[in-house]
């Protein structure tokens, strides 16, 4: 919260980011994984293995995947605070839990397109091409 | 719960938690403690947060922080104009979906 976002950069830390990625992200990460840090024991193991599965699905852009993950931090952080087990924060299917949370984040929407990209694929194959060359309907 | 009333309320809890919130606002857990209360007992409190932060994310509800003595604050979600339009058009499809399958389960008694 130090920074204001808005604020002009120096073209020298513009050159540094194109290198290193904007750095506003890698603090909000740095925060996140603070946060994360922070939990009593079981939470802290619960959201990490929930960090590391995230990760697979890989791209989503930088600043919405950070949002997801500060969304999460906040779940584990109130679900300790209250005491909710474990168990009854993910639910007997853990994976059902992530496909639904992912779903409002760039890294569901990567998702997304790529179920949409083979969607297109089959519909080509199959002779019903109604979807424009770049993807996108009409 | 049944795994089969797992995979049919996928389809709906969103207008569930449309429904609940269009009677009074409420936080994620209230939410979730309601839900088992009448039954859905296996529901996560992580999927409700799912939909919450999705109904946020696209506009259907409005959101006031409340503190509380421990941990974050909480957040208090409640139904805006566009939300009701949305819990509205589910009524609708939910209505048609009911009916149908009403018919089907009639037909299906018949000698």
């Amino acid at each position: 919260m130090s920074t204001e976002p808005n604020e002009p950069k120096s073209r020298a830390r513009q050159y540094l980011e194109v290198v290193t990625g904007p750095l506003e992200d890698k603090r909000r990460w740095r925060q996140y994984k603070a946060r994360i840090k922070r939990l009593p024991g079981n939470y802290r193991t619960a959201a990490e293995a929930l960090e590391r599965y995230l990760m697979l699905f890989g791209p989503g852009d930088s600043a919405d995947a950070l949002d997801m993950f500060d969304d999460l931090a906040e779940l584990f952080e109130r679900g300790a605070a209250d005491g909710t087990p474990i168990r009854e924060i993910f639910g007997e299917d853990p994976v059902q839990f992530v496909e639904t949370f992912v779903q409002s984040y760039s890294v569901g929407r990567w998702i997304k397109r790529e179920r949409d990209r083979f969607t297109g694929a089959i519909d080509r194959a199959a002779g019903e091409d109604t979807v424009g060359k770049d993807g996108t309907d009409q | 719960m049944g795994k089969q009333l797992t995979e049919m309320l996928k389809g709906v809890l969103e207008g569930i938690v449309l429904a609940i919130l269009s009677v009074r606002p409420a936080y994620g857990y209230e939410i979730t403690a309601w839900l088992r209360d009448q039954g859905f007992s296996d529901i996560a409190e992580g999927t409700v947060y799912a939909l919450l932060v999705r109904i946020e994310r696209r506009g259907l509800v409005d959101v006031e922080k409340i503190p509380s003595e421990k941990g974050p604050p909480r957040k208090v979600y409640s139904l805006n104009a566009q939300g009701h339009e949305h819990l509205d058009e589910f009524w609708e499809t939910w209505s048609f979906l009911a009916e149908r399958l009403g018919q089907l389960r009639e037909g299906g008694k018949q000698p």
